[in-house]
């Protein structure tokens, strides 16, 4: 297996384009990599170390706009002030996410290419809107996550492109994170959700809620929120309406009845404790 | 331990416990095997090997990090620490001393790795809480002790000592 470590984009671009068609890894910070090189998923021939490319390890605040590098790391998420006070859910899935070690390896990028159905940033990235930003030696592009990521460890990455980031609005909604799993830390969850939302006079005038482990790749609960924001008077009657965006398996964590379950229960434990305050 | 069907080696050069190391490694080789393995560090612990248990914390960087999910190579021109560096001398650490002194210890197989993580957390936090303390060791499991001790001490490492050290 070969090694390299490009030191900037255009060196990691130059590279791949001498690499040609040759396959090749991206390792970033191999909290998920290596364990899949532990269980037998074969050594690629070529290993592109990119985590000495700096210009990917930044967060970047403009007056409309955040954009988060692809190599911070998820203890960088977690620490950065103005992501805790506009992107709530984000630093709380931050906060939430495996142990202390992992989280200084972990990076943004890794887990938005991983594509897991139970990705611990992806709800919150879902329900913000972000926008995946993709680069090769060509320029830049970029598309909504929800598009970006198509399935289960899939993505619509092309061959020579690399996540460079993901870019949220900074419009001012307030955001919440909740997750299910068997254990507080260092577990997959059965059910993860952000909220992302407005309040005025009591009343949601912005709900978003997206939810992972529950389908192939995230989901937004779209049936449950529109009829949720047209009606609020009353949960349980509405609640089944989460069944239409959700197609939960039975797996070695949970079953598909739990995992509905569960999900419904955070959702009214979220609209019970968000509305009676001031 | 990884295997691979066509080895390539890779000149490593890296900072372990203050001392510069050249070595030719594989590429596939893991961080924790080398510092186990080819340099000795045997207190650097092998227990699950997929980053869940914590037993293989080193600091990286100034970091904690788990030498399993990490390759020899990542760590050229990197600064690591293990718990054979923490101290230069035979002395102990006054969290070391704390373990000792609340009887943290049991099989003893995870206490590198929750020494190292305690340290760092008392590094940032001098006096931290027990939730502090708590969710700072989630990376960290122990099949022993129940966690109490171990808590216990990095709590209290910065006490006075807790039956009174020299002047008792």
């Amino acid at each position: 297996m070969k090694y390299f470590r490009p030191q900037s984009l255009q060196e990691l671009f130059e590279l791949e384009k001498s690499l040609a068609d040759n396959p090749h890894t991206i390792l970033a910070g191999g909290t998920d990599l290596l364990p899949r090189f532990e269980r037998g998923v074969p050594l690629p021939d070529i290993l592109i170390d990119i985590k000495d490319v700096s210009e990917l390890n930044a967060i970047k605040v403009s007056d409309d706009r955040v954009e988060i590098g692809a190599l911070t790391s998820i203890q960088d998420i977690q620490d950065h002030e103005l992501i805790r006070l506009e992107f709530n859910a984000l630093h709380m899935a931050a906060t939430d996410f495996a142990g202390t070690q992992i989280r200084h390896r972990g990076t943004l990028g890794g887990n938005v290419c991983n594509a897991s159905p139970a990705g611990d940033l992806l709800p919150a990235l879902y329900a913000f809107e972000a926008e995946a930003l993709l680069g090769d030696a060509k320029g830049k592009t970029s598309k909504p996550i929800s598009s970006f990521i198509i399935g289960p460890g899939k993505t619509a990455l092309g061959s020579s492109q690399l996540v460079l980031g993901v870019t949220l609005k900074r419009n001012g909604l307030a955001s919440h994170f909740d997750k299910v799993g068997l254990r507080q830390s260092m577990a997959i969850s059965v059910v993860n959700a952000a909220f992302v939302y407005q309040i005025a006079d009591r009343r949601f005038t912005h709900l978003k809620i997206t939810a992972g482990s529950v389908a192939p790749t995230i989901v937004s609960l779209d049936a449950f929120t529109s009829a949720y924001l047209q009606d609020q008077t009353s949960v349980d009657e509405k609640i089944d309406l989460i069944d239409e965006n959700i197609s939960p398996i039975d797996d070695i964590r949970a079953t598909a009845t739990y995992r509905r379950r569960v999900l419904k229960n955070l959702v009214k434990h979220f609209l019970s404790q968000v509305q009676v305050r001031p | 331990m990884l295997h691979h069907p066509k080895p390539t080696t890779f000149a490593l050069k890296v900072r372990v416990n203050g001392k510069t190391i050249q070595q030719e490694v594989v590429t596939h080789l893991r961080l924790l095997d080398f510092l186990r393995n080819d340099l000795g560090l045997t207190g650097t612990k092998e227990v699950c090997g997929e980053g869940e248990c914590g037993a293989c914390t080193i600091i990286m960087d100034g970091k904690t990090v788990n030498s399993c999910l990490i390759l020899a190579v990542e760590a050229h021109g990197r600064d690591i620490t293990t718990i054979e560096g923490l101290v230069d001398t035979s002395e102990l650490t006054k969290l070391q001393k704390a373990f000792e002194d609340h009887h943290s210890v049991q099989c003893g197989y995870c206490i590198p790795g929750m020494v190292l993580t305690g340290e760092k957390l008392l590094e940032r936090k001098p006096h931290p809480t027990r939730d502090e303390i708590n969710y700072e060791l989630s990376g960290n499991i122990c099949r022993c002790t129940g966690y109490h001790k171990i808590v216990d001490a990095i709590e209290h490492a910065e006490d006075e000592p807790y039956f009174g050290g020299d002047d008792a």
